[in-house]
């Protein structure tokens, strides 16, 4: 059997598009992922973006939006916006308010809540996100140790789009931040929900890294390396 | 509750910070010194009166009508001028539908005592019939896109389409001289409305504890500032209004030196104002002349097909 | 028209540089938790302050500081001819919103979160200088009321007319269109937080109408301190503070 059965795969899609026909498949299982719905006998997509395929039966639409839908595993950046005896209530830009629950960090107890104040920065790992519930966060990764996860200190958080983010956190690396990377001396931490943070030890560092990220979205590969050289060439 | 957490806006407390801390060695999160404006662009739609305005994300749009009343009783022989605004919930999540929020009547304010206050556009012009009929002039300003400075950019879109609109030319005949007749633009050219001078309104923001001055601060920044100040001065030197409404207190000199940037600051916007409006009225000289053949054409046509 | 006669003397009487009478009360509205009258010359203010208190509705409840409201209205009966005034015009709602601006650059907000205090100020007799005396009027208010302040904010206005800068413009001279600066002073810092001027005005000129304005502010904290101070000592008298 083929591996994939739809002439639309790493094709532009836009809503209403149908995919594939379930009439002409024999008895085959297919994951459905974000952007496609099943209509009866035909698979359709619900948003504009690529459609990728996974082996062996894996479908979803990848797009670029500013809202960040949430799902688990992901790890974003959220924002305090406030506290609750139970809960960290945080801000991800999805559709909904997620909760922190006080007692997700490494050996947290009752006796050892952690402060935060309303605005803070934090890193962290989306542990389920079910529709009519608030999302919930955790600042461990699966194994119960803090890994990378909690409070970011100063630098600066940008807005991206949610395919910017993923561009960042794609391999091979993205190319404007590679080559920034190779010259400069800085920290990022990209949350999948279009946000990054980047500190360096210079305020204007900081400031070059998040526009040249930025501004490299609308750009083509081509114009990106023809950017990133202009930028390089400036900085010295 | 959640919904109000949700649509406020929260600025980090890395936010915060860090734009203090840039500010101390000069450079401001859009790659801007202290005293840099964004860039500024102003086009004009098809219709005379109208302008949209993008100060770097910012974007306002205004539109100027006249309309024939009744003058004030206390002033039979003026013409009036009105200013709306329209703070879309489109532009901001903060924006709430409804009555004009809080800022909405400021900035009409703002933009309303710079250019009435200092007479800018001479209303006495605007008389038709003493006591009877005048022109009422009336700019809508509306908000597309809230990226920060909305007064700076509502004010020069005002500017920019108040310099465009024309209003039908009207005599009065007739034998007791009360007979009004508006002649339509294809008969007479309608005339612009006469404006002394240009009351540019610059923007600057007080930041952190050390009351950094900036000038046009972003959307950010004006959520992290203490206090804002807005002067509306003329290339005259002149200055029209000030507006500095409480916040955090700056000194008398502070005051001073933001009043001097301002001046240098009027001065290039205002050139860029008139460059725009110069443009669009030659183009709009060249499209009048335009207009008369593709009308025959269309006539032409529908000969043909009778 | 003439606002100033050959010998130096304006309509009413007075000095350029010279401002009209000031009387303030303290404690006029008795259910207040703090408030005060405030008169410069004919021009008249009530205001009254209630907090900090809880939080009306929930939703504006602040986490860091407390939430400050404030409502400014003109009475009936306050200008030469009566008529009802729509609430919150335009105006109105500008004045408010200065108002509050203002106070919360001298309330030491943060150390009441989670509770709002409520301005209320409401011309009586308008006479020119209103929003000055709606300032003074709060500021006595909420020193009255107790409330941590960093300053005594003080405000007063200045005009230019007939080539002359006037103090404590009244309503006469405030209507016939000259320039109109208003300043509101942190005095003890020396620093502008309040400052609002229309009309044309050169550069040079403003910065002489405006100089004049804060030294209008600071004569106005000067008396408003004693009147502080006369206020405190009898607090001490009867009770011994």
């Amino acid at each position: 059997m083929e591996a994939s059965s739809s002439k639309f795969v790493d094709q532009l899609v836009v809503p209403g598009d149908v995919i594939l026909d379930l009439s002409n498949l024999s008895n085959q299982t297919l994951k459905l992922g974000g952007g496609l719905r099943q209509d009866g006998d035909s698979i359709c997509v619900m948003k504009a973006g690529k459609l990728r395929f996974m082996k062996p039966n894996k479908y979803w639409v990848e797009s670029s939006q500013k809202r960040y839908v949430p799902s688990a595993g992901d790890n974003v950046l959220g924002v305090v916006v406030d506290t609750k005896p139970e809960n960290f209530l945080v801000d991800i830009k999805g559709p909904a308010i997620a909760f922190l629950p006080v007692l997700s960090f490494e050996g947290g107890t009752r006796r050892n809540i952690p402060k935060f104040e309303v605005g803070t920065l934090l890193y962290v790992r989306v542990v389920s996100a079910n529709t009519g519930m608030n999302p919930e966060l955790s600042c461990m990764d699966a194994n119960g140790k803090a890994a990378e996860y909690g409070i970011l200190k100063d630098g600066y958080m940008f807005e991206s789009s949610t395919g910017l983010s993923r561009a960042l956190l794609s391999s091979p690396p993205h190319p404007v931040l590679e080559g920034l990377g190779k010259k400069l001396s800085f920290e990022i931490a990209v949350g999948i929900n279009g946000r990054f943070w980047v500190n360096a030890s210079q305020s204007s560092t900081v400031i070059l890294v998040g526009n040249a990220i930025q501004k490299s979205e609308s750009l083509s590969m081509v114009q990106q390396k023809i950017y990133l050289e202009k930028l390089l060439k400036s900085i010295q | 509750m959640e919904q109000r957490l949700a649509n406020s806006f929260t600025v980090t407390v890395n936010e915060t910070k860090f734009i203090e801390n840039a500010l101390i060695s000069d450079i401001r999160v859009d790659g801007r010194r202290p005293f840099d404006y964004r860039n500024l662009i102003i086009r004009f739609g098809s219709e005379d009166g109208s302008s949209e305005v993008q100060l770097g994300r910012t974007q306002v749009i205004a539109f100027v009508t006249g309309q024939l009343v009744q003058p004030y009783r206390d002033r039979p022989n003026e013409g009036t001028f009105a200013i709306y605004t329209e703070f879309s919930p489109m532009a901001d999540p903060s924006f709430e539908p409804g009555r004009p929020g809080d800022s909405a009547i400021e900035l009409g304010r703002i933009v309303d005592r710079g250019l009435r206050e200092s007479r800018a556009v001479d209303t006495e012009s605007l008389c038709v019939i003493a006591g009877k009929l005048v022109w009422s002039i009336r700019i809508d300003l509306h908000i597309i896109d809230n990226g920060g400075n909305l007064v700076d950019a509502a004010n020069i879109s005002a500017l920019a389409a108040l310099s465009t609109f024309r209003r039908p030319e009207c005599t009065v005949e007739g034998e007791d001289g009360q007979e009004l007749i508006i002649h339509p633009p294809d008969v007479r050219e309608p005339l612009p409305l006469i404006i002394h001078h240009f009351p540019v309104a610059v923007t600057f923001g007080f930041i952190g504890k050390e009351n950094i001055v900036v000038i046009d601060p972003t959307h950010h920044e004006e959520a992290v500032m203490g206090g804002s100040l807005t002067v509306t001065l003329n290339t005259n030197g002149d200055v029209c209004a000030i507006q500095k409404a409480g916040g955090d207190g700056v000194l008398q000199s502070v005051i001073m030196q933001c009043l001097r940037i301002a001046s240098v600051k009027a001065g290039d916007i205002t050139s860029k104002i008139k460059n725009a409006v110069e443009s669009y009225n030659t183009q709009r000289s060249l499209r009048k002349i335009k207009r008369h053949n593709p009308s025959s054409t269309v006539s032409n046509v529908a000969k043909h097909h009778a | 028209m003439e606002f100033v006669s050959p010998e130096g003397l304006r309509l009413d009487g007075r000095r350029p540089m010279e401002m009209r009478q000031l009387r303030a009360e303290l404690g006029a509205v008795s259910r207040a938790d703090g408030s005060a009258i405030f008169e410069m010359g004919n021009t008249k203010v009530i205001a009254a302050v209630y907090g900090p208190r809880e939080v009306q509705h929930r939703g504006q409840q602040l986490n860091d500081k407390a939430l400050i409201r404030c409502e400014y209205t003109m009475a009936n009966f306050s200008t030469g001819d009566r008529m009802r005034r729509p609430k919150g015009d335009r105006r109105s709602t500008e004045i408010s919103l200065v108002i509050r601006q203002t106070m919360e650059a001298c309330i030491m907000t943060h150390l009441m979160p989670h509770s709002q205090i409520d301005i209320f100020v409401q011309v009586l007799q308008a006479d020119g200088g209103t929003r000055s005396a709606c300032i003074n009027a709060a500021t006595l208010a909420l020193a009255d009321a107790g409330i941590p302040m960093c300053d005594l904010v003080t405000s007063c206005s200045a005009g230019y007319l007939n080539t002359t800068p006037l103090l404590d413009l009244n309503y006469v001279e405030d209507s016939a269109g000259g320039p109109d600066v208003t300043v509101g002073i942190l005095p003890k810092l020396d620093k502008v937080t309040l400052l609002q001027m229309d009309a044309k005005l050169p550069m040079d000129i403003f910065e002489n109408v405006m100089q004049l304005a804060t030294e209008g502010c600071k004569a106005v904290a000067n008396y408003i301190r004693e009147v502080l101070m006369e206020n405190t000592k009898q607090l001490e008298n009867r009770r011994g503070v």
